[in-house]
């Protein structure tokens, strides 16, 4: 999958083509566009290990960011930011069994063993899989979204697609006018207030894509929770996962930005989940702010002309 | 917002807080009810989007871009609609147009992470950007704000007698002004748009925030005219055309604003309600109510009873200071209720369930 660095084309012409292209700078033709890459984050794999918080740190030079302690989970990294590109949550639903449950999950695990389901066990062993009492875990990153509000926001072009469909930010572009940072509907990419004031988010390991390699993340990822690979693909796998694990009658699971269009387009980075996807601080089905823009300008629009054409009628008399 | 302290009596307020707490129940048509709320999911009330990074510059960027599009407007049609007698109001406009201008691109670029950067922005013509073109506005609108004051100025005496003002006294203003009237329009509103465009639920749940701020920018920028004019003892024919213009503006500016809290509902509760976090208390008191109510009410007695009179100076003057007043607070209070909006996981999460 690597890609051939591309030539940049001399221009040995006359005098007018140098000039010309002295004018609008040499243009390097486009790369060759290669299939959309993305993440399947599958939160039933996920076990809280942040191996992929640090391979993302490691690899893309991230600073630490300042140690503190939340005091409601492990989650002590709190949320994405400038120098975190991914990010573990930790969901911890403790107390379901209220609301008059726990009846019943005695019921189930005594139904369980008289059908022979489970063998006896002494008494004091754990049963998890009749617990009520959840645990769940999510790596958090960058949407990639396939209409992404960010990149739509960006008044310099610093923020790009790249030739594998991914949202890339370039660094030497960006001006910090912060305005992605509004419009990102899942508080993902932010200014960095510390270090050099422009916008930052996950590139998708740009730079290990042009050499052939997955991101340092899933690489990491010690379960396969996070995977990597061409889009149209891994869509087809999540919907496969999601499948197996109706079937095991983990009914609760469901898919988030692969078949839910999403900001009109679905996400290129897209997750499967064990609840809805506000327990994971998702948007269950967030607008797209560009398509704001309209709709304000029209306002905008009548009550400019309203008050024009007051102003002309109190002027003339 | 840390960089700017206000006096203890704008974040207070003057309003009983038991009334600003009805108020926002009444217009907003919601009342907050925190057992159900705490109810809907959430991940520990972690905020689900980022703050904004915009603070004191922008907010003076858009009273100031307010006031320089607004006057150049009102100074067009009285250059273009009015009698002889107006021509103090374009004059007066031109110039307001072109001192309100001037601070624009030096808040904005001091607002930038990298405001050696600032040229960046002119890489692109991006209609789908209201930043993109925002700038673009700015600009172009600067250069006609420039031009024609300068044409004024020169049309004054102000520039000498020497060929360069007599140069530029020939050149059309009123043909100038007809493209830098539609430019001026559009960054009176396009802040407003620029607003609308983000996924902050306060800001963009209803739509009608740019309209909302080009009635502002004409309200506000009547006012400084007429402020002005009244200082300088301006015939007060003239002064009750843009009244009268600024009672329009004022109507049109409160309608918009229960527009928008009736339409953003929920949402709008970090602007109007009364909780700590809450910027109620200085929105009904210095927006709404000194802002708006007040000064219209008192503009409409003043239109009312009796045209002429040396009493209404001192009122207008008041009307003038108030309702310049309630353009400043009100873009104050909808980008610092923005940053509080931002915080909200619940009414964020509630606001992309549809």
């Amino acid at each position: 999958m690597a890609i051939e660095p591309t030539q940049r084309t001399t221009t040995r012409g006359s005098s007018l083509t140098s000039m010309v292209s002295l004018l609008v700078g040499n243009k390097v033709p486009p790369l060759a566009p290669q299939p959309a890459m993305g993440f399947f984050t599958d939160t039933s794999l996920c076990i809280g290990c942040k191996a992929c918080e640090i391979a993302c740190k490691q690899w893309n030079q991230l600073p630490a960011s300042e140690p503190v302690w939340t005091g409601s989970s492990y989650d002590n990294t709190g949320q994405l930011s400038a120098i975190t590109w991914r990010h573990v949550q930790f969901i911890e639903h403790i107390g379901r069994r209220e609301n008059g449950q726990s009846t019943k999950i005695e019921t189930q695990i005594a139904e369980a063993k008289s059908d022979g389901i489970i063998p006896f066990t002494p008494p004091g062993t754990a049963l998890p899989f009749f617990n009520s009492d959840r645990w769940l875990m999510q790596s958090d990153v960058c949407k990639h979204c396939a209409n992404a509000p960010c990149q739509e926001a960006c008044p310099t072009g610093s923020i790009i697609r790249t030739e594998f469909d991914t949202v890339y930010v370039q660094q030497d572009i960006c001006n910090g006018c912060g305005y992605c940072v509004v419009a990102c509907p899942f508080g993902v990419i932010a200014r960095d207030q510390y270090g050099d004031h422009t916008a930052h988010k996950c590139t998708l390991c740009y730079d290990r894509l042009k050499d052939g390699f997955e991101p340092a993340c899933a690489k990491a990822c010690p379960t396969d929770s996070i995977q990597f690979g061409e889009v149209e693909q891994l869509k087809e796998q999540a919907r496969e996962r999601l499948g197996i694990l109706r079937e095991r009658e983990v009914k609760e699971a469901r898919l988030y930005g692969v078949d839910d269009n999403i900001l009109e387009g679905g996400l290129n980075s897209f997750f499967l989940l064990l609840d809805e996807p506000e327990v994971y601080n998702l948007p269950q089905n967030p607008q797209r702010p560009s398509n704001n823009v309209v709709p304000a300008s029209l306002w905008t629009i009548v009550a400019a002309a309203v008050l024009g054409l007051c102003g002309i009628f109190f002027f003339r008399e | 917002m840390e960089e700017t302290h206000l006096p203890q009596v704008f974040t207070d307020g003057i309003l009983p807080t038991n009334i600003a707490e009805q108020l926002a129940t009444l217009t907003t048509g919601y009342a907050p009810d925190p057992e159900r709320e705490l109810q809907e999911p959430s991940y520990y009330d972690y905020p689900v989007l980022k703050a904004p990074v915009w603070r004191w510059e922008i907010i003076w960027y858009f009273f100031f871009g307010g006031l320089a599009a607004g006057c150049y407007v009102i100074a067009s049609i009285a250059a273009l609609f009015g009698s002889r007698e107006d021509r103090a109001v374009a004059r007066t406009g031109y110039y307001l147009s072109l001192l309100s201008v001037l601070p624009c691109p030096i808040l904005l670029t001091k607002d930038l992470g990298r405001p050696e950067r600032f040229l960046h922005m002119l890489r692109l013509f991006k209609v789908k950007s209201p930043m993109s073109m925002g700038t673009w506005g700015l600009v172009s609108f600067s250069l006609f704000s420039g031009i024609t004051a300068l044409i004024q100025a020169a049309r004054d005496g102000i520039l000498g007698r020497w060929w360069g003002p007599r140069l530029l006294a020939a050149l059309p203003q009123s043909l100038l002004a007809i493209p830098g009237s539609a430019l001026g329009a559009f960054l009176g509103g396009y802040t407003g748009v620029l607003l609308t465009a983000t996924s902050i639920p306060l800001w963009s749940r209803s739509k009608v925030l740019g309209a909302i701020f080009i009635s502002s920018a004409v309200s506000t920028s009547s006012a400084l005219i007429s402020l002005v004019l009244r200082l300088t003892r301006t015939p007060s024919r003239v002064l009750h055309k843009l009244e009268r213009l600024e009672w329009v503006a004022l109507l049109v500016e409160m309608i918009g604003l229960f527009a928008f809290l009736r339409g953003t509902g929920r949402a709008a509760r970090p602007l109007v309600g009364t909780a700590p976090a809450e910027h109620g208390r200085t929105f009904w008191s210095f927006v709404a109510g000194g802002g708006l109510v007040l000064p219209w009410l008192l503009q409409t007695l003043s239109l009312l009873v009796g045209r002429s009179g040396k009493r209404r100076s001192g009122r207008g003057i008041v009307i003038s200071l108030l309702v310049l007043m309630g353009g400043y607070f009100l873009r104050r209070t909808m980008i610092e209720a923005g940053h509080t909006s931002s915080s909200d996981a619940r009414t964020t999460l509630w606001n992309a369930r549809r």
